[in-house]
């Protein structure tokens, strides 16, 4: 007996593709409204999380969200069913309908985008949708068992994936894509030490759960009697987990269009200006193989390379269709998000420019610094100063003359984000798919500001 | 819906499991978001499915699906049987439950007026006569929204238990957003973050007079703008409703979620300081504190009858006069405190298994008086209001807090305005330099719609019931 995908239903992603076009564009030409755009989210997901060496939580859905968004005289309504049932689906559109005569006409509607030619990709893996519950558990026991070898406890989740996205609107946009993901992240604890470490594909064979449970006993081991630092400025080496986070806020404050159009970004007016420093470029590409690749947004908009930051200059902002025209331009960016959602359009695939540089030759050239693995809660202090606030977690070590000298307490560190990334001095050549996803180096930065400090 | 739940129940039996439940649950969402006048984003969501969960080999497994036909009942049960058994594939100790009466019964939210019966004509009305009303040189952005959530459940063990629940939760709010340069300042009422909530009908949103308030809440954004930084320096502080609510929620709610402090959440959101041996022995915060995790506090957004392991809802001690007394638990974790479950298994869907979630965790009034009382009482010190950034580590020690208004306090008189003011401390510390809590007259509850927790992840609604309070000697802004 299994518990994947492939045994629950019994259909290929190409033939759930195909359905979920008939279904959508069949509700499309029923009409009821002068404009209709169907997004079908459907998928199935698993995830066998573990804590003090054993699986305590294992889990298995399978989801659908059809989100109907129609246009009636320029206004809008947007209906979400979990369902695939007709009655289900009319009922949405008609609910949709009935919010759409409840509002206010939008001036400058423009209309739902035209369709535009989507090139398929390669982002599906079988083997990933066919990773049965018992393949899980031996990931997930590969990582105790680097745990236990240095005396360890582990934590942490193995998560795979397959979903579709199928779209289809009155403009004659009809377009669907599959997808895969496997994501496995630990925490090891040695006594007081804590190392983390993560990995995430498109494949499952790709990530290897044994080496990251190494990494992350061998972190937590060398952890271990964290001493106390003083809050102070420091200089920082950041792995990929800490740098993709901060590019994850950054791109939520700046880079939406909405936010932009709105005054509420800090590049709002700031196209072509300088905004942090030269050694950053920042860039959003869905179709890259090297992050969980999507060929289209959710409009069906073809997802292109949109360069947002070059060699610190604001260049770009993701839009979806609406607010692309709103600013000017005949199309979109490709990032639309759902519809019935009001953030309108992120970018959800960040990719930054590595450098000449690794990790280890960072903190070899480091006279006293701290190497952080990573980030926890951060928050936005200020968006408009992209300040932003968290706390280091789960390995911090400082370094001294080039070398590691001891694991120090967690920090929380103030800062600036844009300015910080200004002092930047070295980025690896390597880049790192992590969870955002984002792919990206590890970083150095002088005088990163820490404000304070807690017990362990 | 009785064969359903009963065939279930059959099917995880025979299939081995010692232990088994199912929800079936529909929930019904509508969030209004009014922009300038204008209805911006209007959408509404219908979210309908089953999810088994079943011990197998004393280890848990979980599947759930939004195909809600008899048909998959079979094939959902087989799926989560064959995950408990990988999960048991590994070495563990097997599953203990705590023992709880099986309950027979229903349970509807009481409130007044059906949001979803309320003309979608009639809430836009209000909300974009709030947003007209907010006016200033400097206002980027009026904004109003409202939510309503219509949650209905079928709950059924293998142990005998059949619950049905409808629980409603209402809320709404405004927010003014006010840009000049490179600082943006935003005021919000009554709370930020789209606003409060309770369990409750659209009687909660009309009592907040929105559009009554609208006008000041502009004006307390422009007047940021004007006023100047929060200086740095240990203070004494006051805080409002709102702040404190969530000060009690990330120093509090979470820390003492049982499933944290047993490491189960430990690679995500993290574990707890709060650990086992402290319990009945740990001076949390100063004997002013009194803290209570009450499911049954009418009107509170985390106010239920049963829990989704179908425990019924109850009022736990939590922190009494200082003293760390009690956990938020669950049947699995509560014989590891040699209790049982306190009742705080929620879900977040069909398609999520529960968690500890906080019910209402509830500061309880003190004898300070009313607000004003407090500030008249208060020689020097600082107002803050309104929550506008947090973050805490991940055993919940060291936090750091902004807001979006500060008042100085001077001579027992509200002084001058400060904006981006933030502090920051060690939980312990901070509590125990608690010295007064406003009383029953300025007590209210206070409504979370955004407690992340869980992998895959999960969104509760919880609830916090505080009356404004003091505390001394706190680090207040950022030593650049």
């Amino acid at each position: 007996m299994t518990s994947s995908a492939a045994s629950f239903p019994a259909a290929s992603s190409k033939e759930r593709e195909a359905k979920l076009l008939e279904i959508g564009t069949g509700l499309v030409k029923a009409g009821g409204a002068d404009e209709i755009e169907v997004v079908f989210i459907e998928g199935r997901s698993y995830l066998t999380r573990f804590s003090r060496n054993h699986i305590h939580q294992n889990v298995g859905t399978e989801e659908i969200a059809a989100i109907i968004r129609v246009v009636v005289a320029k206004r809008l309504g947007v209906a979400t069913a979990s369902s695939l049932a007709p009655e289900a689906l009319s009922g949405a559109r008609d609910e949709a309908v009935a919010i759409a005569r409840a509002s206010d006409p939008v001036d400058d509607w423009p209309g739902l985008p035209p369709p535009r030619p989507v090139a398929p990709i390669d982002a599906y893996d079988a083997a990933t949708a066919e990773a049965s519950a018992e393949v899980r558990a031996q990931m997930a026991g590969a990582i105790i068992l680097a745990a236990r070898s240095k005396r360890g406890e582990a934590a942490g989740a193995v998560e795979v994936e397959e979903g579709t996205l199928a779209i289809a609107g009155s403009t004659g946009v009809a377009v669907a894509g599959s997808h895969t993901r496997a994501e496995v992240h630990t925490v090891v604890t040695c006594g007081d030490g804590s190392g983390y470490a993560e990995g995430l594909s498109s494949r499952v064979g790709d990530v290897d759960a044994r080496a990251i449970g190494r990494r992350a006993a061998r972190k937590a081991a060398e952890s271990r009697n964290p001493q106390p630092l003083p809050p102070d400025r420091y200089d920082v080496i950041l792995e990929p987990s800490a740098t993709g986070e901060w590019l994850e806020f950054l791109s939520y404050i700046a880079f939406s269009g909405k936010n932009f159009d709105e005054g509420r970004s800090p590049l709002s007016g700031r196209l072509g200006q300088r905004v942090t420093g030269e050694a950053v470029t920042v860039w959003d590409a869905p179709r890259d193989p090297r992050t969980i690749a999507h060929a289209f947004d959710y409009e069906g908009m073809p997802a292109d390379r949109l360069t947002l930051i070059q060699r610190g200059v604001a260049k770009a902002v993701a839009t979806n269709y609406y607010r692309a025209r709103r600013m000017g331009k005949r199309r979109s960016t490709g990032h639309g998000l759902p519809a019935s959602t009001s953030y309108e359009c992120l970018p959800l695939h960040l990719f930054m420019k590595g450098g000449d540089s690794s990790l280890e030759r960072m903190i070899r050239e480091t006279k006293r610094g701290l190497l952080i693995t990573r980030f926890h809660y951060t928050n936005i202090l200020d968006p408009l100063k992209t300040v932003l606030t968290g706390m280091t977690r789960d390995g911090t070590f400082l370094v001294e003359n080039g070398q590691i000298v001891g694991p120090v307490r967690n920090l929380r560190y103030t800062e600036n984000v844009l300015e910080a990334f200004g002092r930047i001095d070295g980025l690896s050549r390597r880049l790192t798919l992590v969870k955002g996803p984002c792919v990206v180096p590890a970083l150095r930065i002088r005088e990163v500001q820490f404000t304070g400090a807690t017990e362990f | 819906m009785k064969a359903f739940l009963d065939k279930a129940c059959d099917l995880m039996r025979q299939a081995g499991a010692t232990y088994g439940d199912i929800r079936i649950r529909e929930d019904r969402k509508e969030n209004l978001n009014v922009k300038d006048g204008r209805p911006e984003h209007i959408a509404t969501e219908r979210f309908a499915g089953f999810g088994v969960r079943a011990i197998v080999d004393g280890a848990w497994g979980f599947f759930g699906t939004h195909r809600l036909e008899e048909s998959q009942i079979e094939p959902v049960v087989r799926q989560a049987v064959a995950i408990a058994r990988a999960s048991a594939s590994l070495p563990h100790s097997p599953i203990t439950l705590a023992p709880v009466e099986p309950a027979v019964g229903t349970y509807i939210t009481p409130h007044g007026v059906d949001p979803f019966a309320v003309p979608l004509e009639e809430k836009l009305a209000l909300l974009a006569a709030a947003t007209k009303a907010m006016r200033g040189p400097n206002l980027k952005l009026a904004q109003a929204f409202a939510s309503a959530y219509r949650t209905h459940q079928f709950f059924a063990s293998t142990e005998g238990a059949r619950i049905e629940q409808t629980i409603l939760q209402t809320g709404g709010g405004i927010a003014a957003t006010a840009i000049a340069g490179d600082d943006l300042q935003v005021r919000s009422y009554p709370n930020s973050f789209r606003g409060n909530f309770a369990t409750g009908g659209w009687e909660y949103v009309r009592a907040m007079h929105l559009v009554e308030e609208a006008p000041r809440v502009a004006e307390e954004a422009e007047a940021l703008l004007a006023a100047p930084p929060c200086p740095e320096g240990r203070r004494t502080l006051i805080l409002d409703g709102g702040q404190l609510a969530l000060q009690v929620h990330e120093s509090c709610g979470h820390p003492i979620e049982l499933d944290r402090v047993l490491g189960m959440e430990l690679s995500y959101a993290g574990d707890s300081f709060l650990t086992l041996d402290k319990i009945d022995s740990f001076t949390y915060g100063s004997r002013e504190v009194n803290i209570v995790a009450d499911a049954t506090a009418p009107g509170g957004l985390g106010t239920f009858g049963w829990d989704d392991e179908g425990v019924p809802a109850q009022r736990t001690p939590i922190v009494e006069a200082g003293r760390f007394v009690g956990y938020l638990s669950s049947r699995e974790t509560a014989p590891a405190i040699g209790r049982t479950s306190s009742g705080a298994m929620r879900a977040s869907g069909w398609h999520r298994i529960p968690l500890i979630r906080m019910t209402n965790v509830n500061l309880l009034p003190g004898a300070a008086g009313s607000l004003e009382n407090l500030i008249a009482d208060t020689d020097d010190g600082l107002y803050l209001a309104t929550n506008k950034s947090w973050s805490i580590d991940n055993k919940r020690l060291n936090f750091q807090f902004a807001a979006e208004m500060c008042r100085e306090v001077k001579g027992g008189k509200l002084g001058r305005l400060y904006k981006n003011a933030t502090y920051t401390g060690i939980t312990p510390e901070f509590w125990g330099a608690c010295d007064a809590v406003c009383g029953p007259e300025a007590w209210a509850l206070w409504g979370t719609p955004n407690c992340g927790k869980g992998e895959p992840s999960q969104t509760a609604r919880v609830g916090h019931g505080v009356a404004p309070a003091r505390f001394r000697n706190v680090h207040v802004g950022v030593r650049a």
